[in-house]
């Protein structure tokens, strides 16, 4: 069951002087296993919208219905939406607390109210998911290093299994090695059917793994569509404080000295496939 | 989460209150509350009520916010009420019912004392509502500073204080963000009995604690880079020098403090 916004618009401290305007009329729909990405500058709404999507903000204005729970509705079990929806934070490494890795994966599951040798279970199983060996589990998450403790984290969600998996900034402030594994277990989880909604910053990221990208601006859904739809349009994301990947930006630049590659090529492999079809359909500089 | 939470409730203005050196501002409700407690009668109150009422419309605070203040020690407020009602002596019986008896006395002296308690805290939240939280460190460093004569660390005091008040936000927004991060992994915050709700802090403290520590040592190091080395030769980006419109503030309290006890004399 898909993820769906309807004319959803939030306002934080609202009747005070500091009331802000978060997120305004914000329609979408997440198809199941997609992967969807949200981009969007710093204070774009982006963080407000996903917290949406598993109850821990209630809708104030419109609809969000995930996995045909209606949000808004008081009477919505939370437990139950956040049971489907998983969502792991930037930097959740800040977020583990407890004396092993086992008993820190191991809360979900038991906040879920699930027998011991189940939560053991989804702690192993966790615990392969995000590529950890288990001599790890009873170590304590604070001596571990700074990948691990972000994978521990990550494995926390992932043991209350959900259909929905939504991560903020997944990969922020790792090294590019531990970058590069965050972003290949996502892709694992995807492949194996979860519906993933993942924020970020990086437009690499965005445009090697998304489905469909979703932009926002000012509270705002800006655009929405393919990675390569998006992508075409430069001036846009740019007047937004966004980015292009380097694949598009290497067009561009292609572009301008001639090689006219078709527009909406944002990833590496299709820059070279299209050089190749240029050169063998003749084309000179 | 925390979104109802209003600590360093400081709402910025422009106005005459506004303007009022810190230091006086701590003078002048120091006075406020000696005159709170040197009121004998209603007539007194009334007095009191009059100033209060200048000073927050001078200050273009909504009434709405003063009395917001109160909220939080509605209980203790009608706590002494009823204490008192119940408890005071008097002769002129109103209602005797068993071991309760309520008398005129006691029923004026309640209202009194409640009405006490309640100028109290609206005229400290006058100056807390006005006066930035940093401004309020500054000044009291300065009042303070004759402490320094015994050796009281004046200024480590002031500056552990704007530390400690720069990082309350910081640290709400760190809570609301643990507390979330949990939540989305099945915490419950808000049910069970006393010692659950006990035990579901422990997933929210043991993290905060680490970034506070972890918040501590980074700010140790940055300000050790900037040279930072306490309170000595220290100069100031910003002198405070008393205005016009302090004297003018000093001058209106004391007038109504000598006029209520010139009353008090006379009458």
């Amino acid at each position: 069951m898909p993820i769906e916004v309807s004319h959803l618009s939030h306002v934080y401290m609202p009747g005070s002087p500091f009331s802000a305007s978060a997120l305004e009329d914000v329609s979408l729909r997440i198809e199941d296993g997609e992967f969807a990405a949200v981009i969007g500058h710093t204070g774009s709404g982006k963080s407000t919208l996903v917290q949406h999507f598993n109850g821990l903000i209630r809708p104030s204005q419109g609809k969000v219905l995930v996995n045909g729970l209606e949000l808004s509705d008081p009477k919505t079990s939370l437990k139950e939406v956040r049971r489907q929806v998983g969502l792991v934070f930037q930097y959740p490494e800040y977020q583990l607390f407890e004396e092993s890795v086992e008993l820190d994966i191991g809360f979900g599951p038991k906040n879920l109210g699930l027998p011991k040798d189940e939560i053991a279970a989804r702690v192993r199983q966790a615990l392969a998911d995000v590529h950890l060996p288990e001599e790890l589990l009873q170590r304590s998450p604070f001596d571990l290093s700074g990948g691990q403790k972000r994978r521990v984290a990550i494995g926390g969600v992932l043991a209350m299994e959900p259909s929905i998996l939504i991560l903020d900034e997944p990969t922020a402030g790792l090294d590019p090695r531990g970058r590069e594994e965050i972003l290949s277990l996502i892709q694992g989880w995807h492949r194996k059917g979860r519906t993933i909604v993942m924020v970020s910053h990086s437009m690499d990221d965005v445009s090697r793994l998304a489905e469909r990208v979703y932009v926002m601006s000012q509270g705002r859904l800006a655009m929405e569509g393919s990675p390569a739809e998006v992508f075409s349009r430069p001036d846009e994301l740019l007047s937004m404080g966004l980015d292009l990947p380097a694949a598009a930006k290497l067009r561009a630049e292609l572009a301008k000295k001639g090689f006219a590659l078709p527009k909406g090529i944002h990833r590496m492999e299709e820059i070279e496939t299209a050089l190749l079809a240029f050169f063998l359909k003749g084309g000179a500089a | 989460m925390l979104g109802d939470i209003t600590l360093g409730q400081f709402f910025p203005g422009d106005s005459p209150v506004h303007r009022v050196d810190p230091r006086m501002k701590l003078l002048l409700t120091a006075l406020y509350i000696c005159l709170t407690f040197l009121v004998k009668d209603f007539i007194g109150y009334g007095l009191l009520l009059a100033l209060l009422l200048f000073c927050t419309l001078l200050s273009g605070l909504k009434l709405k916010f003063m009395l917001r203040s109160l909220k939080p020690i509605l209980m203790i407020i009608l706590f002494t009420f009823f204490l008192n009602m119940f408890f005071a002596k008097g002769d002129r019986v109103l209602f005797a019912w068993r071991f309760i008896v309520i008398t005129e006395e006691s029923l004026y002296f309640a209202a009194f004392m409640a009405l006490r308690l309640v100028f109290l805290i609206l005229g400290t939240s006058l100056l807390t509502l006005t006066t930035s939280p940093i401004a309020l460190t500054d000044g009291l460093e300065r009042v303070l500073k004759p402490l320094k004569l015994v050796r009281f660390p004046v200024h480590e005091l002031s500056m552990m204080m704007t530390i400690a008040l720069r990082f309350i936000p910081t640290l709400l927004e760190e809570t609301d963000k643990i507390m979330k991060a949990q939540a989305a992994r099945g915490a419950d915050f808000d049910t069970g009995n006393l010692l659950q709700r006990a035990k579901a802090m422990v997933p929210l403290l043991v993290p905060l604690f680490i970034s506070a520590f972890r918040r501590a040592d980074e700010l140790a190091i940055a300000m050790e880079a900037r040279c930072y080395r306490g309170g000595e030769g220290r100069t100031r980006m910003k002198i405070l020098r008393l205005q016009a419109v302090d004297y003018l503030a000093l001058l209106l309290f004391l007038a109504l403090l000598a006029a209520e006890l010139l009353r008090q004399r006379l009458l």
